[in-house]
This record gives structure tokens, C-alpha cells and sequence, in this order.
């Protein structure tokens, strides 16, 4: 009853629009600069060869503007909400690995001059936990429709 | 002889540097279409790859020939114990022109001196007995302490929080470059906006 009532749909609607704003807004802050700055920032953790740290940097930007509007535009859903979820589950997993390896090194999550630290694995997860239940809505949404 | 030439003819320029770059500290022409400004810290380990292993090509590939103008600033870390010294000593250095030499030896010996605090003895060993004294002289003179105090407090207007920074500049555009840096991709950047 909770799940169907006008507050919830409206609250879904603004965290929808609001997440979906977050990946444009990352995006962006990317895209606006050289992406060799980008990919620096991926190098930083030393997870990936220089090929895939190459192709990383020129096509997720474009992955993640592609998801936040989406979201945004409330489009393919399940697939764009899931989509950030994975990649913020992602990221955030690489945070944390950085942050216990004491990896003094930039999040790379909007733009330069944001270093790991509690406060950005604070801000990432709240974000993670903000997409899964985006996420979790999308899908019951649809089993519910069934 | 012929590298010697070289380096000579692109350190000549910083003679003639910008009003609020330190020209001791500054390599290259400073008309070079891309400036490169350096907030480090000597007590840090990066700081020290990037000199050590980043500069070198930096140096040879674009500011001998006067694509990049390179402009060292202090920014020690208050975690750090002896950086703000080392940086004392270094800038007080750059008015004998003797920056790199001093700037080379403590990153050198980063792990030594950052270990039983003898920032000094380091310094000195680069230094003839003359350059030391004006040097130990220097490093308490009240302009080579504001010089240190205005790069921290630049580094912190521009939002520094680690080092190193670089501030890659080319016309108007201003880029931050924080932590380790790959060197290809440094290129690839640099090339990219010189095209």
C-alpha cells in the first residue's frame, strides 16, 4: 500500500531525476577536460593494463551520460538503473580497496582534486545504496505490472 | 657538449620569467605555449617519482624545445616534519641559481634526511663552502620565507590537497594534474594541446 501511494512514486521520481543528474554531472566534469586526465586517474589504481585504462577513459564518460539521462528521462529503466548500480558497485569497491591500501590517490569520480577518503567512501556509497534501491524499484515495478 | 648547449639555451629565458614565478626556480621560455606549474613537497615519495623519473623526460622532450615552461612551487605538508625546511633551503638556493642541484640531492636523499632530520648536511653537500653560508643565510632571510608561505598559500587557494599538483596551462584553460603521473599520458595531453 506504502509502495503505491503518490509520496513514494514522487520520492522514486526526484531520486531518479537527482541520480541521474550525479551521472551527467560526472560525465561532464569528464568530458570537459583532455581524457588523458581521466585515464591518469584510472592508472592511479593499478587494476588495469595501459590498453584497458585507454579504452576505459575514452568511453565511460560516454557511459555514464548516456545512463544518467536515461535515468533522467525515466528510459529503459531496469537497464540503466542497474547499470549504475553495477558501476558504482564497481567503483566503490575500488575505493575501498585504495582507501585500505592507503593508495593516496584522486576518487577520478567527478573530475580532479578529490582524493580518497571517508568522506568520499561516505558520499559513493550513500550514491550506491540510492542506485540499488532505484534499482529494486525498477524491477518491482515491472514484476508488479506482470 | 651539444645537451649542455641546449639546457643552457632553454634555462637562459627564466631570466627574463613572469613577475610571480621565482625565475630560479623556473625552466625553459616562459612564452613557451604551455605552462607547467609543480606544487610538491620534498619530504613526499611521489614528489620524488615525479622528479626522479617524470621531469627528466619532461625537461628533454618539451622544454628544451620551449613547448613547456616549467615553474617549481613549495607546497610542504604539515604531516611532513622537515619539508617546509628543505623547501626553505631550496628556495633560498634558487637565488644562487642553484634550485635543481638542491631540489635533485634532497629528493635523492628523501628517505635519509626525512629519517634523522639532517636536511641541512644534504644541502650542503652540493653546495661550495661559500653557497652554503649565503644559503644557511638565506633560508632564514624573511623574503625566502614569505616566497615559501605564497606558493602554500597559492597551492591552497587553488584547491591543492596532495602532492604533487601540476597545473598544466595552455591559453586560458587550467588542468590539474594530482598524484602519480604516467608519462605517455602526460605526452599524449601535452601533445594534444600543442596541436
Amino acid at each position: 500500500m506504502v509502495f503505491s501511494s503518490k509520496v513514494f512514486r514522487a520520492v522514486v521520481l526526484a531520486l531518479r531525476v537527482a541520480l541521474g543528474a550525479v551521472f551527467v554531472y560526472a560525465a561532464w566534469t569528464k568530458l570537459r577536460q583532455p581524457w588523458e586526465l581521466f585515464a591518469m586517474s584510472i592508472d592511479a589504481y593499478k587494476v588495469l593494463p595501459y590498453w584497458a585504462v585507454l579504452v576505459v577513459a575514452r568511453t565511460l564518460p560516454w557511459a555514464e551520460l548516456a545512463i544518467g539521462l536515461a535515468l533522467m528521462a525515466g528510459r529503459w529503466l531496469r537497464v540503466s538503473a542497474g547499470a549504475a548500480s553495477l558501476l558504482l558497485l564497481v567503483f566503490f569497491g575500488l575505493m575501498v580497496r585504495a582507501y585500505v591500501k592507503r593508495m593516496q590517490i584522486d576518487c577520478g569520480c567527478f573530475g580532479l582534486g578529490d582524493p580518497i577518503s571517508v568522506r568520499t567512501l561516505a558520499r559513493d556509497g550513500t550514491l550506491l545504496a540510492g542506485y540499488l534501491f532505484l534499482t529494486w524499484t525498477s524491477f518491482r515495478g515491472r514484476r508488479k505490472a506482470a | 657538449m651539444k645537451l649542455f648547449v641546449l639546457v643552457l639555451a632553454a634555462l637562459l629565458p627564466c631570466l627574463a620569467a613572469s613577475s610571480d614565478a621565482d625565475p630560479g626556480k623556473s625552466m625553459g621560455s616562459p612564452s613557451a605555449p604551455i605552462r607547467i606549474e609543480i606544487f610538491s613537497d620534498f619530504e613526499c615519495p611521489a614528489c620524488k617519482g615525479l622528479h626522479e623519473q617524470i621531469l627528466p623526460s619532461v625537461f628533454k622532450d618539451y622544454v628544451i624545445p620551449g613547448k613547456v615552461y616549467l615553474v617549481s612551487r613549495e607546497f610542504p605538508l604539515p604531516m611532513h616534519p622537515y619539508s617546509r625546511e628543505a623547501a626553505s633551503y631550496a628556495t633560498a638556493a634558487a637565488r644562487l641559481g642553484k634550485y635543481q642541484q638542491v631540489a635533485d640531492t634532497l629528493f635523492l636523499n628523501q628517505v635519509a634526511w626525512a629519517a634523522n632530520g639532517k636536511v641541512w648536511d644534504t644541502v650542503a653537500n652540493v653546495l661550495t663552502p661559500v653557497e652554503a653560508k649565503k644559503v644557511q643565510l638565506l633560508a632564514k632571510d624573511p623574503s625566502v620565507l614569505s616566497e615559501v608561505q605564497r606558493d602554500v598559500d597559492a597551492g591552497r587557494a587553488a584547491g591543492i590537497n596532495q602532492t604533487p599538483t601540476m597545473f598544466v596551462i595552455s591559453g586560458t584553460s587550467r588542468f590539474p594534474v594530482a598524484g602519480a603521473v604516467n608519462y605517455n599520458l602526460l605526452r599524449s595531453m601535452l601533445d594534444g594541446l600543442l596541436k
